[in-house]
């Protein structure tokens, strides 16, 4: 019976003290029970073999001791569905800007495209990517753990008010507030951009001087132009406070010219001269092209910004739009 | 689809017969338990009346059962071995006797909607 004592001996190891030397007790008596009618059915001794087919089929050690276990969690089924969608959440703001500075760099920077330089970064991140994650990670463990041990004792989401549920939202309306905001935004830069960014001197104040390249001129208009698209736009949405395949196309539109517009403004070289009487003019000279040279530089992480934030705002709003659309007519046709 | 869904179907029924029978276990422990008896010759009552129960459900169960006040047990010796022999306690017969109301009302309902025709076939 020594295989009967170690097997009991692993139980009582997960056992609570309190109890183990009882429920040990009891265990080994049923056990020894089924082992003796077994010994009367094959009419003769069991062996080690035959004992051990009889424990495994009685179960793991841990897995009998757990039944006799109160139910324990650390986050139960309750606040489960929300811990993950936090996580998965926390995953996303973290892993994907991550992934997209790498994949900006690899597209836009000519020095980063060698497959060694890459794995020579990502060897640099490596250790403080997992440490910023194993602690964002554990950090919302932690607060998911509390919150369950404080539900278990003060059962605080059993209080709630139906009358407080948020509304439906259609996410098709257009909120007045946006289209106000939006307005009165555009209109107060395109005052501001007309009134001080018409020059090519764009900084002068005690003797410095900064002076942009003829180019500046074109990206003055095309800005001019976005802003005053964007007032023309928010003054329709103020009225007519739906999407639209058309209006939504337009946001589309203006969204990616203001995108790409900025983005090659920092490529674009701008700055022609830097002009103050403290500097030399090799050093002026210095100054502006670090200018330039920084603008360019934050190219790729500007490029991978302006994509996530088109991307994320316009394009899921045109496929609701579409498949709602296509949604419609079909119902149109069952008619 | 169809396929899987005929793979599916036995694991469907297992989990849904299991779910039926862990109520009625209670009961059926608690019924067999108005006789003395301890852990291992209650487990083959049960099993000759049909409902098997395997060790590591029936001992955490009478344990719950011990705690909640509704059985009552005793260490004793018989056949030169220390056995622990349950019954049912004042309180385990009272909530017994709710319990099989409980249950006869159940059935009776069970056998009220059944004799109803079906809606989805008429």
């Amino acid at each position: 019976m020594e295989l009967l004592d170690r097997y009991l001996h692993a139980i009582k190891f997960w056992l609570p003290r309190a109890q183990q030397d009882d429920i040990v007790a009891e265990l080994s008596e049923d056990i020894r029970s089924q082992l003796e009618e077994y010994e009367t059915k094959v009419g003769r001794k069991l062996n080690d073999f035959d004992i051990a087919s009889i424990l495994k089929e009685r179960g793991r050690p841990l897995v009998v001791a757990n039944r006799y276990l109160p139910q324990q969690y650390l986050i139960g089924p309750v606040l489960f569905p929300v811990y993950r969608f936090v996580l998965a959440i926390v995953a996303l703001c973290y892993l994907v800007p991550w992934l997209l500075v790498r994949f900006g760099l690899i597209v836009f920077d000519p020095s980063y495209r060698s497959v060694r330089s890459v794995l020579a970064d990502v060897a640099r991140a490596w250790p403080s990517f997992w440490t910023v994650a194993f602690f964002a990670i554990g950090a919302v463990t932690t607060v998911f753990a509390v919150l369950e041990k404080v539900q278990s004792k003060k059962k605080f989401l059993d209080d709630w008010d139906p009358l407080k549920l948020p509304p439906v939202r259609d996410p098709n309306r257009i909120p007045r507030l946006n289209s106000i905001i939006e307005l009165a935004a555009n209109f107060v830069f395109a005052v501001w951009w007309v009134t001080g960014a018409w020059s090519q001197i764009i900084f002068d104040r005690a003797g410095v001087r900064v002076v942009l390249t003829p180019a500046w001129r074109g990206f003055f208009w095309a800005f001019l132009a976005l802003a005053l698209g964007n007032i023309a736009l928010a003054s329709v949405n103020l009225r007519r406070r739906h999407w639209t395949l058309l209006n939504a196309g337009i946001r589309m539109v203006l969204d990616s010219a203001g995108a790409i517009a900025f983005c090659w403004l920092l490529k674009a070289h701008l700055v022609s001269e830097v002009i103050s009487p403290q500097l030399s003019p090799a050093h002026a000279a210095e100054i502006s092209n670090a200018i330039n040279t920084y603008m360019a530089k934050s190219f790729p992480f500007a490029v991978m910004a302006c994509v996530l934030i088109v991307a994320l705002s316009g394009i899921p709003r045109l496929v609701r739009l579409r498949t709602g659309r296509t949604r419609l007519i079909q119902s149109l046709a069952l008619l | 689809m169809s396929h899987s869904t005929q793979n599916e179907t036995p694991d469907v029924f297992e989990n849904l017969r299991l779910e039926l029978r862990r109520g009625c276990l209670i009961l059926a422990v608690l019924a067999a338990l108005r006789t003395e008896q301890y852990g291992y010759t209650l487990r083959k009552v049960l099993a000759e009346h049909g409902m098997e129960i395997d060790e590591g459900t029936l001992y955490p169960l009478l344990r719950r059962l011990e705690s909640q006040g509704l059985l009552k047990s005793q260490w004793r010796e018989e056949d030169k071995r220390n056995k622990r022999f349950y019954r049912l306690s004042p309180e385990g017969k009272q909530i017994l006797k709710q319990l099989l109301a409980e249950w006869q009302g159940i059935d009776s309902s069970l056998d009220e909607i059944l004799k109803e025709p079906s809606h989805g076939t008429s």
